[in-house]
């Protein structure tokens, strides 16, 4: 589903330093796998993610989505690839202020050609049981139930792809394990899921985990057995 | 992208910063309550004056008033010396003039009809001409005479608004009015002429031979105006010349010493009539752009504030799928959508302060769509354009920064 051919980004900060974020990275991700790209900050993996939601473009390389190359398309139309194919779920949430949980997860769908958008939303925020909470604001939420509702956001409109960004980088431990339930779980159900993070505890919940160093893949392995999330607070997970 | 969706859901967000919207809205507001105030109060205002100038001036009248260098209706200076003789020699002299009507005026003094009394109406003494030359006609009765006037008989027309005060179940005509204590008799009732732009009732007026005015309501031998006709309104100048030569020589001026009289023709009056307008239909006017111009510099730059405060915002709609027209077109349509409630917030305090202030001034037929019209184009514009910048500085933002 998703190809990287000798991919490199190069920055050139304000200073005038040239940094290389990315240098040569050839990757492969199935449909349907749960792979977590795992690095330190500065290793590049921010700049992967944003590679790979098109929120930013490769120096070098091509990128294949769905067999069609996506590096090197206009601003518009990726803003087109972005809301059909890919969604985004941050580590501070980007939930809008002041606005209802129904109304950030129905986001998506203002920027989207579908002319029926109706129920979809509901249908989302209940997807990640939060069916009692659509009408509250953000600030009126717990942590994890913010992201529950920016996870329901990236869900609404149906994309093959959700890219998670340090997802339970702002949790305490018990809601990271409830947001990694519902990644498992949608996993389960046949998602790509791509997770970029720090913490190998949580990279240890993926079926795959690629290393990233200095922009380069260093390691990219299987994990025999993916540490099940539900079983960490099975209460809580429900 | 529905743009509908993002009309609805642009205006729904400014409607949960109220503070914000409602500083943005500040501007538009005051700068359209001003504009609708000023358009609609003036077009009333100005056809009000137009009439009364014709009134006054038809297309062929002169009209000479007591002291130099006032406006109509201005204080009297000092040197008050226009008398009688004076018209009187320079229909003589001056070839050209038609008629002419003399004219004194007295307030203060009250109107009495048995128990009623009137106290408001203004008293003006006018010879036998006056229906010939100021074109007032008479719905009943009839005018009084130059043996009336030679003789300064006791006899008055009076006005719509008299006739209802004081004789309310009876005919005016033949009954009796005391001016001050002076007995009088009613022999005509004036046609009604409304209110003057200054918001004088016209019709609550008595109109007496001048000479009566002069010599038994008041010792006075002078004149307030004098109003001629010409017989030839495209000699204007030169008569107006040619009687200020006259008058200066009856009045002994040296060449040095203004005039102490002041002649007003047609072409004045347009002039006046054009400075008026210029004071209601581009000064005003432009003193309210002036409020919307800074209040749309005030809501540019809170603009330009939430659009940094939103960085994230704009990075996460970018991610979500928003391409970089619809992010300039929200924040365009979010600054238009403010200033045009202000606006239309304004087209409505700027209608109720219209009707407020045309009571006061006794103007009817307020024409607010003009100025209504104008009120939602310059809020909405304002805004557009203060919406421009910091749209076009959202829409350029790069979603991989915005969202860091």
């Amino acid at each position: 589903m998703i190809e990287l051919r000798s991919i490199g980004k190069t920055y050139v900060r304000p200073t005038g330093e040239t940094v290389r974020a990315l240098v040569d990275v050839s990757f492969r991700i199935d449909r349907g796998e749960f792979i977590a790209i795992v690095g330190t900050s500065g290793s590049g993996k921010s700049t992967m993610m944003n590679i790979l939601g098109l929120l930013d473009q490769p120096s070098v390389g091509s990128y294949l989505l769905d067999g069609r190359d996506v590096a090197g398309l206009r601003v518009n139309d990726q803003a087109r690839v972005r809301n059909k194919k890919v969604g985004f779920v941050f580590q501070t949430f980007h939930l809008l202020p002041r606005t209802s949980a129904l109304e950030n997860v129905e986001l998506p769908l203002l920027y989207s050609d579908r002319t029926s958008i109706k129920g979809l939303g509901r249908q989302a925020l209940e997807a990640v049981k939060l069916a009692d909470r659509i009408h509250h604001r953000p600030s009126e939420l717990s942590g994890g139930q913010q992201q529950r509702v920016a996870i329901a956001r990236a869900l609404v409109n149906e994309p093959d792809l959700l890219l998670a960004d340090e997802p339970t980088g702002n949790l305490d431990s018990r809601s990271a394990m409830e947001i990694m339930a519902i990644f498992q779980a949608l996993h389960r159900a046949g998602r790509t899921v791509v997770l970029v993070t720090h913490d190998r505890e949580i990279a240890a919940h993926c079926n795959r985990i690629a290393r990233i160093e200095a922009g380069r893949i260093v390691s990219d392995e299987l994990v025999a057995q993916p540490k099940d999330a539900l079983k960490y607070t099975p209460q809580e997970a429900r | 992208m529905s743009t509908a969706r993002l009309v609805q859901h642009s205006i729904r967000t400014m409607a949960r910063y109220k503070l914000r919207t409602g500083f943005m809205m500040l501007g538009s507001l005051v700068g359209v309550t001003a504009l609708t105030l000023v358009v609609s109060v003036g077009q009333a205002f100005e056809g009000k004056m137009t009439t009364m100038f014709s009134r006054i001036f038809g297309d062929s009248a002169i009209v000479i008033s007591d002291g130099g260098g006032r406006m109509m209706g201005g204080p009297h200076g000092p040197g008050i010396r226009l008398k009688i003789d004076d018209i009187e020699a320079l229909a003589k002299e001056l070839p050209g003039i038609q008629g002419w009507d003399p004219e004194q005026q007295l307030s203060g003094v009250d109107l009495k009809h048995g128990a009623a009394t009137d106290s408001a109406a203004g008293i003006q003494g006018d010879s036998e001409r006056f229906a010939q030359v100021w074109g007032r006609g008479l719905t009943e009765g009839e005018y009084f005479d130059t043996t009336a006037v030679r003789g300064s008989a006791r006899v008055a027309l009076i006005g719509e608004t008299v006739a209802k005060e004081l004789y309310p179940n009876q005919d005016p005509i033949g009954a009796d009015l005391e001016i001050g204590s002076v007995p009088f008799r009613v022999i005509g009732v004036l046609e009604p002429w409304g209110t003057n732009p200054h918001g004088m009732d016209q019709d609550n007026f008595v109109v007496v031979p001048i000479t009566t005015l002069m010599r038994r309501l008041t010792n006075v031998d002078t004149i307030s105006t004098a109003k001629l006709i010409m017989s030839d309104p495209t000699q204007a100048s030169q008569l107006s010349g040619g009687i200020r030569q006259i008058l200066r020589q009856r009045h002994a001026l040296d060449t040095g010493q203004p005039d102490d009289f002041t002649i007003l023709t047609p072409i004045d009056a347009q002039k006046e009539i054009g400075s008026i307008k210029k004071v209601l239909f581009l000064y005003l006017p432009l003193v309210a752009g002036i409020f919307l111009v800074v209040g749309g510099f005030v809501a540019a730059s809170l603009m330009l504030v939430s659009v940094n405060e939103r960085v994230g915002e704009i990075g996460l709609r970018r991610a979500v799928g928003a391409q970089p027209g619809d992010i300039r077109l929200q924040f365009l349509i979010e600054t238009a959508a403010t200033t045009l409630a202000g606006g239309l917030a304004g087209v409505a305090l700027g209608y109720l302060g219209a009707r407020l202030g045309a009571n006061k001034m006794h103007l009817q037929n307020i024409l607010v769509w003009n100025a209504a019209f104008l009120g939602i184009a310059a809020s909405t514009l304002t805004g557009l354009l203060a919406g421009l910048v910091p749209a076009l500085r959202a829409a350029r933002l790069n979603p991989a920064d915005a969202l860091r």
